[in-house]
Formats: structure tokens, sequence, C-alpha cells
């Protein structure tokens, strides 16, 4: 077709056909040739994968930097990646269910599907938080049925995660099953320590600066890692943006309970938080949506980044 | 009608028993590590749009779950049910039950990991003709479907029974190459090509087929192109061998800042179709399109605006009213109170140039989805 379109078409015809090939050339990064090829849906994700994989793997990362981890754009070039990949890790609990399924049925790749030996499942390793006890009803939000998919807040998670992950790369290179088993030791024990540190600098804090309030229901996992309770949250449900008369019920919780801290990630509208901080005098910290992937930050100064973060407001 | 009955009793058996399961979840508030699930995942939503409208004059819609009348609307009642069947095709199904019966949108299964490349997909399909062909009505920006994909390929969109096949072709940027076979018979689905009646299958010239080549050019994580190139030929309904053939191309254009708290998005959608069709001692040829400006600016809110013109023929034996152009506008404000429902005001100004006067239209429409309903595509 591509022939018959250069030798049937017209002038135009053709230019748009060099214009296509050479905006498809230029807009398209290359392969990592030579290496074991990952697929992470996630930032963090893709970090663990780059310092247990080393110089073995190459990584790709579907979600931008910053970018809402529910409402991720599936767009078509995420397919070639999924396609081309030899494993794929993904967050789980239906964290991706948005956006990740028609990519991965498009991706007409046997060995990255899910129960393949190149799929992982990260949740499939974690100790879970808020799952549903009762009847799971929308009702109630944007509930995850399987609980908080949030869990690379905390370095217990990333540290099962790494081991998980040694694993799986020794499955699909099996050559390289040692290395990859003494990273992910050497990773565990790394994130265990910044996270230990971590804990015990909030612990030495007096109990009324560890309140805290969130946008999103989706920090249980940082507070079970520094010991933080949550007050309440800005949305009244989980996905429902605030309304006038919840805004000034978190207003009044906030006052009640002395709560001086607003947590919210990056990707949420912050006007709100915003307004809230200034009526309270409590102090709004942005956190990161994952690890700086693209600019090779490592998941340890990831969790430094975040502890640190929050620890300042915790402490002004 | 019964018949149609009984597909809603397994439908609504179908959704309780998930139910069901989605109650028996853990009851534990902290779950022990790798908590298995304790049934097979099988997707089954139902997504319901009902609308009331008004029209100055008798509107002349044009897609078959348009609201078509001033008064209350039943636009649809959606069902999906996905699953993948084993670690070799996934079923997708996708109903539409209405006031008068059920319609098989889509059955088909697809598969998950053939070599180099290739997908099959097989039953009842939507062909790959353009972009809005693709989509089922609740993935639609406005109320309605577009004149040019009503007029040229039916009041249901192009789809039939048929084969499909796909090719990832390995090229540095997303290029898929499809093709496909399917019935050309359909008043609804084929009307380009034999329409209604019975027809009989006496060779492969009998068939409808389809070719797309879809690109995808992303530049940097902001900025998205889709372009598309399709075609479409098969017998038409006036004998002799005579064929009809149409012809289009689809641009998509996307910008996502990323960062930008509230998911704002501005899109842009263009169109075309060229439909050439072989009658006795002639050849009919008419165009049309659309071009549509979608910008989702906080993330409950959006508003868009399309414009739409399809040409028109002194003698066209399958729109004999359709003697000159039609121009269309509209303008849509959408709310989504959550991810799962959304509330949308169009206004429209209708101009079929063999008229008088406009026809000007407003309607209020309400989607509602419900159960676990599979991601849509880009």
């Amino acid at each position: 077709m591509w022939m018959q379109l250069i030798k049937t078409g017209n002038t135009a015809t053709r230019v748009a056909l060099a214009i296509g090939f050479a905006a498809g050339v230029l807009a398209s990064p290359g392969p990592a040739a030579g290496k074991v090829r990952v697929v992470a849906t996630l930032p963090t994700l893709g970090s663990l994968v780059r310092e247990i994989g080393g110089d073995r793997v190459g990584v790709e990362v579907l979600a931008a930097p910053g970018e809402d981890p529910h409402f991720v754009d599936p767009r078509p070039n995420l397919i070639l990646s999924l396609n081309r990949a030899d494993a794929l890790v993904i967050n789980g609990l239906e964290l991706e269910a948005g956006w990740l399924p028609p990519l991965l049925q498009s991706a007409r790749n046997g060995g990255i599907q899910v129960g393949s030996p190149g799929y992982l499942d990260a949740s499939s390793v974690i100790s879970r938080l808020d799952v549903p006890g009762g009847p799971v009803d929308r009702a109630q939000g944007d509930i995850h049925p399987g609980g908080n998919p949030h869990f690379l807040f905390e370095p217990e998670s990333m540290s099962r995660i790494a081991t998980a992950m040694a694993g799986l790369l020794s499955r699909v290179d099996p050559s390289g099953a040692t290395i990859y088993a003494a990273r992910g030791r050497e990773l565990e024990t790394r994130l265990n320590a910044a996270g230990r540190e971590a804990a015990a600098r909030v612990a030495a804090l007096p109990p009324a600066n560890r309140q805290v309030v969130a946008y999103h229901k989706s920090l249980t996992y940082l507070y079970r890692w520094l010991g933080l309770t949550e007050v309440t949250t800005i949305e009244p449900r989980p996905g429902i943006p605030p309304d006038p008369g919840h805004v000034a019920k978190v207003l009044s919780t906030m006052k009640t309970t002395g709560a001086k801290v607003i947590l919210q990630e990056v990707f949420y509208p912050r006007s709100t938080s915003e307004t809230l901080a200034r009526l309270t005098g409590a102090r709004l910290v942005v956190l990161p949506s994952g690890s700086e992937f693209d600019k090779g930050e490592s998941v340890s100064d990831h969790v430094k980044e975040i502890a640190d973060l929050v620890i300042r407001a915790l402490s002004e | 009608m019964s018949k149609n009955l009984s597909w809603v009793a397994i439908a609504l058996a179908l959704l309780a028993g998930s139910s069901a399961q989605a109650q028996e979840a853990p009851q534990t508030a902290v779950s022990p590590t790798a908590a298995g699930s304790t049934s097979v995942s099988l997707d089954i939503a139902f997504i319901l749009d009902v609308a009331g409208a008004w029209y100055s004059r008798t509107p002349m819609e044009v897609g078959g779950h348009d609201p078509a009348k001033t008064g209350f609307n039943f636009q649809a009642l959606e069902m999906s049910v996905q699953s993948n069947v084993d670690p070799y095709f996934r079923f997708v199904g996708n109903l539409a039950l209405g006031l008068d019966g059920l319609e098989i949108e889509e059955a088909y299964g697809q598969t998950l990991s053939l070599p180099w490349g290739l997908q099959i997909r097989a039953g009842q399909i939507l062909t790959r003709m353009g972009r809005m062909n693709t989509m089922h009505p609740h993935a639609w920006s406005f109320v309605d479907q577009s004149l040019m994909i009503g007029k040229f390929l039916g009041e249901d969109g192009s789809r039939g029974l048929g084969l499909e096949l796909s090719w990832l072709i390995p090229l540095p940027w997303y290029v898929e190459l499809v093709a496909s076979a399917t019935d050309a018979a359909g008043e609804a689905t084929a009307r380009s090509f034999l329409g209604g009646g019975e027809w009989n299958i006496h060779g492969m010239r009998d068939f409808l087929y389809t070719v797309g080549l879809k690109q995808f050019f992303p530049f940097g994580r902001e900025w998205s192109l889709a372009w598309g190139l399709s075609g479409q030929v098969g017998p038409n309904a006036t004998g002799h061998r005579n064929l009809t053939s149409i012809y289009a191309t689809d641009l998509y254009l996307r910008y996502k800042p990323t960062g930008s708290p509230g998911r704002a998005t501005l899109s842009l959608t263009v169109e075309g179709m060229y439909r050439v069709r072989q009658v006795p001692g002639d050849s009919l040829r008419d165009w049309g399109g659309y071009a549509s400006l979608v910008w989702q600016f906080l993330q409950r809110w959006e508003l868009g605006g399309r414009y739409e013109f399809v040409s028109g023929l002194a003698y066209d034996p399958l729109d004999p009213q359709w003697t000159t152009g039609r121009h269309r506008g509209a303008l849509e404000a959408s709310f989504y109170p959550s991810h799962f429902s959304r509330l949308r005001l169009q206004g429209t100004c209708d101009v079929p140039r063999w008229q008088t006067n406009p026809i000007w239209g407003a309607v209020l429409n309400l989607e509602l989805a419900v159960g676990t309903h599979g991601a849509h595509v880009f």
C-alpha cells in the first residue's frame, strides 16, 4: 500500500508521507538494543527496576512525570513499548484499570500478559491497607475493592517489590539471576534503613504535630510508615471533588484537632488546599507523584525527598 | 420480544452475580500479603444514556441512538462484557438494549499473543473506518452521531460479521495496518453497500473490505497526534456488480499538560470521507466531514464545539431529499459529577439547504455507568 501510494500518489500525497515518516522518526525514542526490555507503568516502579537491573536492563515508564496514575493518557506509542517488552511491572489493585487494559490487549505480546512469566503485579507482594470490610458501592466514591493502591509511598512496600522484581528479572534473564538477587537484597536493605531513619525522626515529634489532612485517600501507607494520623480528607469521598459544605467541615475539623499540615499529590487541584492553609495557618505540602525517573533519581533519594518534605512541615 | 426480555434477564443476573462477588470482599481491615481473588475476572458494565430534547422543527438526526424527537428520548442502555478467555483470546461483547429490542453492537474474539505484531478479531465488529466509527456512543463528546457517519456508513456505523487482521508494523513510531472483510449487508450498518434485504454470498466480491493505516506521533509528553487513512470497497444494491468506495482520513490532535492539576485537555478532531457509488449509467460522488474542538478545563467541566458539512446530490437513491449541502453546528457543555456520570447540554443549528429554515435544537443528556467497564482506547 505504501509503495502504491508512493508510485500513484500526487506530490501532496508524497509530501504527506515524507512528513509522516520524518515526524515518526523524530518523535519516537530509540530502543535499548541488546538489553532486557522492561516496561513499568509508574516512575517509582521504573526506578526500582533500573536499580536492580543496572546496565543489563532497558526500562521504559508509561506514566509521564507528575501524571495522575489513575488517568494516564493511553497513547498508542505505549502499545509499541509493550509490544517490544520482555517484562511488565504494574502497580495493580486497579490503579491502572482506567488506561492499561486496552494497551495490553493491543500489544500482541503473550510474554507480558496477566499470568505470564514476564508479568509482575507489585500489589501481589505488599501488605495491603484499606481493604473494604463490607459491600463495595460507588456511592462511597472511587473505592478500590482490593485495597488502597497507593503503596509506593512506603519503603517497606518498595523493598518487598524489589525482591519480587529481582525474581521477575531472573525469570526473563536467567543468566543475570545472581546479580539481580544481590542488587535486590542490597536495595531492600537501603530502603528499610531509610524508612526506619525517617520514622524515628517523626517519632521524636510531639503527637499533636503528627496530625495531617490529606486531599485524597491515597496516603494511608505513608501514615503507616511515618506514624501519622489523618484527621480528615479534603475530598468528601475518594474521587469526588470538595463542595463548600464539606470544606467548611474540614476547616472546623482542622481547628478542633489543631492539625497544621495538609498533604496532597502534585496532580490534584490546589486552590481548596491553599484556601484551607491560609485560613488555618497550616502548611501545604505538595508531594511528588513518583520518583523523578527521567532525571535518574534513585528510589532511596525519592524516599528521602518525601520524608524531608513531610518532616520539615511537621516540625515547623 | 420475549427473546429480548430473556437477554435482559440474563444480563441482570450476570450483574447481580458480579455484585454478589464484590460483597464477599475480605472482611479484614489489613489484609495478609498477596490476598488472592476468589473469582475469575469478568468485567460487566451498563451505561445508560437518556435525554430530554427540544427542536424548533422536525429533527433530521441520522444516528440510531440520537435524541431524535422533542420530548424524552431513550438513547441506549449499553451493556459491555469483557474477559480474557485463556492466554490466547479475549472476548469482547457490547450490546445496546433499546426500548424496541436488543442490538449486538459488537461480539468478537481478539487474539492476545500472535507473533510478528499480528492480531485478529473475529465476530461482529465495528470496522476500523475512520475514528468516530470505532467508538461506542458513550465515548462520544457530543450527544449525537456525525452526519457523515450516518449518511455514508449507516445509523449504527459501519459494522458486521467478519474477520479483521491487523499488523503493528515494526517501525520506530506507531504504525498499524488493518484489513477486514465483513458482511456488506445491513440497512443500519452498511447502507452505502448492500443495505437492507436478503443477499447471498457468491464469491469474494460480495464482501465489504476495509483497509486502514493508523499512525501516532507523540511530540513530547504533552502533545499527541493520531492520523488515520482508511478506505472501504464493496458491492452496492444497484446490481450489475456495481461497487461503492469510501475514502477517509482522520486526524486527532490532543494537548494534555502533564502536572496540570485538574486533568486539563484540549482535543481537536477532524475527519472527512469521500464516497463514490457506481449506479447504472452513472457514478455518484459526494463527501462530508466534521471538525470538533473539546476543552476539558476543570476536572468536572468540559466545553466543546463541532461543525459539520455533508454534500448532497440532485439524484440520490439513498437520500432523495438530500439534494444539496447540509451544515450543522453544535456547542456542548458537560458536567461530570464523578468519573461515572455525566450531564451534557448541547445546542445545535442544523441547516439543510434544501429546506428554507434551519432546525434549532437543545438537548440535555444524562449518562450513568455502573459495573466494571473496560477502559477506552486513545
